[in-house]
């Protein structure tokens, strides 16, 4: 199977295509078919593959397809590398994206917004898993970025998919803008790392890369750093993403939970040789994570939206990955991408199928009561809850807790685990309060709930894997980045770890359900004030808007009759002047073109006699 | 015997001639005038040839004047078509009427 490695990325690609080409004239039927069925197979070429991979023992595969181009030293190949890591990469994304399809299938049918736009959403999708499987198997950082831009034209083509809104045009614009001032910084950091090393593929580059002093290690991994930020919606570029929500369910399950957004982590985990040689970078990756994880999961906590809530909370996951590949913890870290995929993929379904079932109701506070009448995506739900707060056996405790236990031993003491701790105890208050709030008590919207098969089954399959995809030993990334490091669980650090977000799940139930008033604490100033602040994210949208999007409306308008245009007006002016006085020498009388010929021909003359 | 003529004679002559017919090219307006003019500037020209045919001893002068009344006689049956033309259409012979080509 390993041989048959590069169908992987080229079914969905091939589905692309057969679904763009027939411009949405397929029935609906055989477009969920080539939509889903092209990353199904997709996902069982990966899973052979990988099995025989696994089998061989080998550290890595590599599979040359063509030379891109050749211009001097400068040959990249379009070349598949298998190794561990780009392995787990791959089956999340076929694996997950498989399901997720599957799911989208029954979601999108029949849509009320654009239901002439079932083909056109399956070839975006079928384009984005292709772009992000080439991203991940690429072998060469310029193929890695064709993957990371076509991910990203893929993730803006699906925000705006309902495009007759105009705000949800809006918010594509807003995610593709903001991601590409990190992708600038990352193709700075590829341009000096070519000029360094004299080479873009990702072993060699890594190879050598003791070759470069510490400075320049440094700048490359902050610049690789800035371009992970904005991919992955980290602090300070982590606005776009709630906004993104605004895309359709699936889609905000697949890109903005699951695998586009974690393409800043597998970035970082690629690079490792680099952050090896530069502390201060992978310091700073730690920071950032942290930074992120606390300031999304309190804005989680104010949300009422129920996918900005999951978008907030996907934000302080992928903050955990960032600290986790801070502090050293690097298998914890794509574990932990893995059993995010896992969960979060299950909390959007399940959260995509309360929402359809609501007639497109989005607000918890007007959900309610909804355990009894949606009995499979309330217990998804909850799967994918528990298993995002780590309540001890589901998957989410074993990557979190690898995570946290690598940062109590880190050497700037233990501020990351207390962070962490911290963020793992309002994750558990923020999703108590979604549960507790959408779920319990009295029902305001009634349901309507008409999911089959190919849209429960997903979620059963990835509430198995919310569960169960912890227990196995993650160990296939030891040789690559290093074994995770298990501390006995009697250690007092351990111990907080596990049984923080437990109270965190109590005091949760008790606020929101109503049995313990705290509304004179909400209420008052300085309490809503405190709301208002984490509800809009921090201000981040209020700074930013002030600081960059205002100056650049004024400037735009005080420039409106384009002051570079002017070098160009007055070369148009100039020309103009010097053609109307050739005009005035064309008066039409032939005897004076005889004279002038007359008198051109005595100055010829003189000229030449006179030489 | 035949009369020796210096050459410097006869090129003085077509110099005169050419400068005659740019002259009339120049100042008169009447377009038969003009053609007129026209072929004594050709024709002195064609004298400069033979006289320098005549005093290398070489044909070529010769070849070149038959070239030149061949020229002029295509020259003149193009020319009397425009004649034709712009006295039906500007009802004129004035060449300085047919001037609407202008910048």
């Amino acid at each position: 199977m390993l041989e048959y490695l590069w169908l992987v990325p080229a079914l969905p690609l091939a589905g692309f295509f057969a679904l763009f080409v027939t411009e949405g004239k397929l029935p609906d039927k055989i477009v969920a078919v080539i939509g889903a069925g092209s990353v199904g197979l997709a996902a069982l070429v990966a899973l052979g593959a990988g099995m025989e991979f696994v089998q061989s023992g080998e550290a890595s595969y590599a599979q040359s397809l063509w030379t891109w181009m050749a211009v001097g030293n400068f040959t990249p190949s379009i070349t598949l590398y298998l190794d561990p890591l780009s392995l787990v990469m791959s089956g999340v994304i076929t694996g997950v994206g498989f399901l997720i399809h599957l799911f989208a299938t029954g979601y999108m049918w029949k849509d009320h917004q654009e239901p002439e736009g079932y083909s056109r959403f399956f070839a975006y999708m079928n384009l984005f898993v292709f772009a992000m499987l080439m991203l991940v198997l690429g072998d060469n950082l310029l193929v890695l970025f064709l993957g990371w831009e076509g991910v990203g034209l893929c993730s803006y083509l699906l925000i705006g998919f309902y495009h007759r809104d105009p705000e949800n045009g809006y918010a594509a614009r807003k995610a593709f803008v903001v991601t590409r001032v990190g992708d600038t910084l990352m193709a700075i950091g590829l341009f000096l790392l070519f000029r360094e090393l004299g080479s873009l593929d990702i072993q060699t580059a890594l190879g050598d890369a003791g070759q470069l002093d510490a400075g320049m290690a440094t700048a490359i991994g902050l610049l690789l750093l800035g371009g992970a930020v904005g991919k992955s919606a980290q602090v300070p570029l982590q606005t776009w993403l709630p906004d993104a929500m605004a895309g359709p369910t699936p889609v905000s399950a697949l890109i903005h939970a699951a695998t586009m957004v974690t393409a800043g982590v597998y970035l970082i985990a690629r690079m490792k040789g680099i952050y090896d040689l530069a502390p201060v970078a992978q310091l700073a990756v730690a920071i950032v994570g942290l930074v992120t994880l606390l300031i999304s999961s309190f804005t989680a906590l104010t949300q009422t939206d129920i996918k900005r809530i999951l978008a907030y909370s996907t934000m302080s996951q992928i903050g955990y990955m960032f600290m986790a590949l801070g502090v050293g913890a690097w298998s914890a870290g794509i574990f932990h991408l893995m059993t995010h995929a896992f969960f979060k993929a299950l909390l959007f379904l399940a959260s995509g199928s309360v929402i359809l079932a609501l007639h497109h109701e989005q607000d918890i506070f007007k959900m309610g009561g909804l355990w009894r009448k949606l009995p499979v995506p309330f217990a998804s739900m909850l799967i994918g809850s528990i298993a995002l707060v780590a309540v001890p056996l589901t998957s989410g405790f074993y990557s979190k807790d690898a995570i946290l236990l690598t940062a109590w031993e880190h050497g700037t003491g233990p501020w990351f685990w207390a962070g962490g701790v911290l963020a793992a105890f309002m994750t558990a208050l923020y999703t108590t309060r979604m549960m507790v709030v959408a779920f319990l008590g009295e029902t305001k919207t009634e349901p309507h709930d008409a999911s089959r098969i190919n849209m429960w089954g997903p979620l059963v399959v990835l509430a198995v894997l919310s569960i169960g995809g912890g227990w196995m030993t993650f160990s296939v990334l030891d040789d690559l980045l290093g074994a995770i490091d298990h501390i006995p669980h009697i250690h007092p650090a351990a111990l907080v770890t596990v049984v923080l977000p437990l109270l965190g799940i109590v005091l949760g139930y008790f606020v929101f359900s109503g049995r313990m008033n705290v509304n004179s604490l909400v209420e008052s100033s300085f309490g809503d004030a405190l709301r208002r602040f984490w509800q809009s994210g921090w201000a981040f949208d209020w700074v930013y808007y002030r600081v960059f999007v205002k100056p650049f409306l004024w400037v735009a308008r005080v420039n409106k009759g384009d002051v570079v245009d002017l070098a160009f007006r007055i070369t148009a002016a100039v020309t103009r002047g010097f053609h109307h006085v050739g005009a005035l020498t064309q008066t039409g009388r032939l005897r004076w073109y005889a004279a002038n010929m007359a008198i051109g021909l005595i100055v010829v003359l003189l000229i030449v006699a006179s030489v | 015997m035949a009369i020796e003529v210096p050459v410097e004679h006869v090129l003085l002559v077509a110099a005169g001639l050419f400068l005659l017919g740019l002259l009339g090219v120049l100042v008169r307006r009447n377009i038969i005038f003009l053609l007129m003019s026209l072929e004594v500037m050709m024709n002195s020209a064609g004298l400069a040839f033979i006289a320098a045919g005549a005093k290398w001893g070489a044909p070529d002068g010769q070849i070149m004047f038959m070239l030149i009344l061949a020229l002029a006689a295509a020259e003149v049956a193009v020319a009397l078509g425009l004649v034709l033309q712009i006295s039906r259409r500007f009802d004129t012979l004035d060449v300085d009427a047919a001037s609407e080509l202008n910048g």
